[in-house]
């Protein structure tokens, strides 16, 4: 393995124009300084190394002396060992901050990451003294730092919700803040979290999708629905032309947040609009009234939709089963089916002309699924009464036949 | 209707052919129910034929044409879901009835001289059959066809020699594509129907001429105790009576067992789990999985095809191979043969679908 | 009644079963030779419309098989055919003539006019067919796999 590395290392260092002197030495210091090599080997795997950026761009110090310890590291002027966070936002914006540097790499990347942090909650903390704060290296990693696109990278989208509950889910580490650390179990069984961890669906919300990366904040009550619309377009929009916005945000509610909650939003269902403890107009409508006929209202119709859909399923496969072809009826089936869908999108405006009118489309697809799947259902009744018929026939002449058989004997 | 009649009569004989079929007998005894057999297959083949020409109405072979083609005949064409039954059902009868028939042919020692021909016309005719049942199969181009023809093609690779150029032949190319597709369609529809057709004339001729042929043992019993009944009109009318009761099978099979389409093929899917060739090749199929990897010196799929090969040349080659039939004497070796034949192909049928 | 009336009763009745017989085979035949009124349907392309259904901008979504495909005309003329199902979630797109893109309202996904995903949870770009104008006719055809 050793060899190998430093084999790898002397082929790089060819190649990084004999300036990892550092690496040929450190590679070597295993016994004495733990992990050296490992750290040799992450920032090999790196994307600066792949850039011929070498230790010295980060630490300092003075390769080319080689063997010359002193003169490689304790009196170079240059050299850190550790980088405060400070230190390390200054470092790597030196680069990352600057156009002119990063644009030889990767012409269209971004260079506002460092202003971004300190707008953020972790740069705000950093500034007022707080050396918890998360900065570069504990998000992107330190020697082996990744492109953000590497499915290994700490912030690639299956990855986020881990690199960022190593603090937020550590109750010790956290404790000087009263912020929560349950936020990781509670996105875990949240729709987003199945559909990020079970279905592995990389376009589902992690937690910069709602909070920012760089620039990351909790967002603000008035702009919950901006967040949530920038996947929910159709709710959102609906949402804002509703009367309930303006109430939730007087009351001082987070809009969407008021009735979905946040870390732990639960894929929707019908129930929430069955008008009982629990549902969730109920919990600040107890009291019944407009909202309690909406509610209603709302709930007939998805609950009506949803179970005429069901007939005609049940319906259609009854054919099916029976070895009748229902590709098209599986289309109006389909049809009904986004209805439903869109419906349930519908109540976010709160408005019940609204949704009835738009739900029809719907009824009318189930409608026509059943009526479909009975033509089905009829004909193949149809093929057992000529099958009947047609045995009827082939009885008769055959018992005739055998009589005349018999009687020409 | 009788000026109908002499207009014919007076061109092609018409009096001459009834009076022949008339004359011709039939003998009555315990196997009489066995001359049933053949016609019943005939009949079976004529529905075939029939059944097959309407589907040509509407099938369009190619892969993108040929299961959308199938799904429109059994949905929008009125009662084409019966014609595509039918054909499918028919299908399996006539193989299942060809089978009977060789086989109580076989027992009764019916290729015995003078018959030998009729025999050897009959074995063509069989091999025939289970060509059109694996040529067919694929037409609908579903999912579970494409497969059992891409293992049963295979089969043909590992023939020596020519096993590569077998499979490229029949394939139409290294792979199951549409080509193969056009290439059994044609095969289905025009060659084989051909060449069968030639065969069952010249094997239905052959029947004709020489008359029902009767076991040995009756054989030997002197004229009055041989009973018979003449050709026309009751044998015929019997026949026909047969024929009716299993065109009703048929349609009860139509109607209550359905043959389920499937999903469409698609060379880039992974093989469904129990791809399974028709029944009739499942003694076949389970046989070559039990054959080991490695027999004596050659491989086991080699082993195989050369012991199907070898055990249908004995099969075709009966009536010269059996030399006691021929003295009239029923052979207890080929008698034996012919039950260890049978009861090999049920068993390894049934172990096939077991497994 | 004699032997010779029963006879000719039996050969009466056999005629009118055979008639029968006849008849329930033959009427499943012609019934099956007279084509449907639905014309058989090419599965490889499709009438999508006249030409006069897609005014500049507009859009249309049709079955081609069993695949919903979206129709729609460029603000420069030209047509384009795309598969209609989001490659996220399932959802179906729709064509945003404002700024020629195609959206998929469910989780806000955006692709371009030729069907690329740009933005939003979509993984894959839309797969395309293409579009043959004949006189009036707009028809759509699953693209030749070379």
């Amino acid at each position: 393995m050793k060899i190998w590395l430093t084999l790898i290392a002397f082929s790089l260092s060819v190649g990084l124009a004999q300036e990892s002197g550092c690496i040929s030495c450190h590679i070597e210091l295993d016994e004495d300084l733990d992990d050296h090599e490992k750290i040799v080997d992450n920032y090999l795997g790196g994307v600066h190394a792949k850039n011929n950026l070498d230790c010295s761009d980060c630490h300092g110090g003075d390769p080319e002396a080689f063997d010359d310890e002193d003169e490689a590291m304790w009196d170079a002027e240059s050299f850190r060992s550790d980088l405060t966070k400070i230190d390390q936002l200054e470092m790597c914006g030196s680069c990352h901050s600057n156009p002119n540097v990063m644009k030889q790499y990767t012409a269209s990347i971004k260079t506002d990451q460092v202003d971004q942090y300190e707008t953020s909650h972790h740069g705000i903390a950093l500034e007022n003294g707080n050396e918890k704060a998360a900065t570069c290296t504990d998000c992107h990693g330190v020697h082996g730092i990744l492109e953000i696109d590497h499915p290994k990278a700490p912030v690639y989208p299956f990855n986020i919700p881990i690199t960022c509950s190593n603090c937020h889910s550590d109750e010790s580490y956290m404790a000087h803040t009263d912020l929560p650390t349950d936020q990781y179990k509670k996105y875990e069984s949240s729709v987003h979290g199945i559909a990020l961890f079970e279905n592995e669906d990389v376009g589902a919300p992690t937690c910069n999708d709602c909070h920012g990366n760089h620039g990351a904040a909790p967002p603000d009550i008035v702009h919950v629905k901006d967040i949530c619309g920038t996947c929910h377009i159709n709710n959102q929009d609906l949402f804002q032309t509703s009367h309930l916005q303006s109430m939730l945000l007087s009351e001082g509610f987070g809009q969407c947040e008021a009735c979905h909650g946040n870390h732990d939003i639960a894929k929707p269902n019908d129930d929430m609009l069955d008008w009982s403890e629990g549902a969730l107009c109920y919990d600040c409508h107890a009291d019944g009234g407009n909202a309690k006929d909406m509610s209603n209202h709302f709930y007939s119709v998805i609950t009506n939709l949803n179970s005429d859909i069901e007939l005609a399923t049940s319906m259609v496969h009854d054919a099916e089963n029976k070895g009748m072809i229902v590709d098209e009826l599986l289309f109006d089936l389909e049809e009904a089916h986004k209805v439903l869908i869109h419906t349930r999108t519908n109540i976010h405006s709160f408005n019940i002309d609204f949704v009835d009118s738009n739900a029809i489309a719907g009824f009318e697809a189930a409608q026509a699924a059943v009526t479909g799947a009975q033509q089905s259902l009829d004909e193949f009744d149809f093929r057992r009464k000529g099958l009947f018929y047609f045995s009827l026939i082939i009885t008769f002449t055959v018992i005739v036949l055998g009589l005349k058989i018999k009687v020409m004997k | 209707m009788k000026s109908l009649y002499n207009w014919l009569n007076n061109r092609i004989d018409m009096d001459g052919a009834i009076a022949f079929a008339q004359k011709k007998r039939v003998p009555v005894f315990y196997g009489t129910v066995w001359y049933y057999l053949g016609g019943i297959s005939l009949f079976l083949f004529a529905i075939q034929l029939v059944t097959g020409i309407l589907l040509v109405l509407y099938y369009q072979p190619g892969a993108d044409t040929a299961y959308e083609s199938v799904k429109f005949i059994v949905s929008k064409v009125e009662f084409g879901w019966l014609i595509r039954e039918t054909h499918s059902w028919s299908a399996n009868l006539f193989v299942f009835f060809v089978f009977i028939h060789m086989f109580t042919v076989f027992f009764a020692k019916a290729y015995r001289k003078p018959r030998e021909l009729t025999w050897i016309t009959g074995m063509i005719l069989f091999v025939l059959a289970l060509a059109f049942g694996f040529s067919g199969y694929l037409l609908p181009w579903n999912e579970l066809a494409y497969f059992a023809t891409k293992v049963g093609s295979d089969i043909a690779g590992a023939v020596p020699v020519v096993g590569e150029f077998l499979l490229r032949v029949l394939r139409a190319g290294d792979e199951v594509t549409g080509a193969t597709l056009t290439r059994f369609y044609g095969i289905h529809i025009a060659i084989l129907p051909g060449i069968f057709t030639i065969i069952l004339g010249i094997h239905l001729f052959l029947v004709q001429i020489q008359g029902m042929s009767v076991p040995p043992e009756i054989e030997k019993l002197p004229e009055e105790k041989r009973r018979t009944i003449p050709f026309f009109p009751d044998f015929v009318l019997r026949d026909f009576m047969a024929w009716l009761i299993v065109l009703n099978v048929i349609a009860l099979l139509a109607v209550f067992f359905p043959w389920e389409l499937g999903p469409k093929a698609d060379a880039l899917a992974p093989a469904p789990a129990g791809i399974r060739p028709e029944w009739y090749f499942m003694f076949m199929f389970q046989t070559l999985k039990l054959i080991p990897a490695h027999v004596w010196f050659m491989e086991g799929e080699l082993f195989g095809i050369l012991f199907f090969t070898i055990g249908g040349l004995i099969w075709f080659f009966v009536p010269f191979l059996d030399k006691k039939a021929h003295m009239g004497i029923r052979s207890t070796f080929w008698t034996w043969f012919g039950i260890g034949l049978v009861i090999y192909i049920i068993v390894l049928t049934i172990w096939g679908y077991m497994v | 009644m004699g032997q010779p009336s029963r006879r000719t009763f039996l050969d009466w009745l056999f005629r009118g079963g055979l008639s029968a017989w006849v008849i329930s085979v033959t009427y499943p035949i012609v019934r099956y030779i007279i084509p449907p009124d639905v014309p058989e349907i090419d599965m490889s392309s499709i009438e999508a419309g006249l030409l006069s259904d897609f005014p500049i901008g507009g859009s249309k979504i049709i079955r081609l098989g069993r695949t919903p495909v979206l129709v729609f005309r460029k603000i420069n003329g030209d047509f384009r055919a795309m598969e209609a199902t989001c490659t996220h979630l399932d959802c179906t797109v729709q064509f945003k003539k404002e700024d020629e893109r195609v959206w998929c309202a469910c989780h806000n996904g955006y692709y371009d006019s030729d069907g690329k995903n740009i933005s939003g949870p979509p993984p894959r770009p839309l797969g395309r067919f293409d579009v043959i104008v004949q006189q009036d006719k707009v028809i759509v055809k699953k693209p030749d796999l070379a």
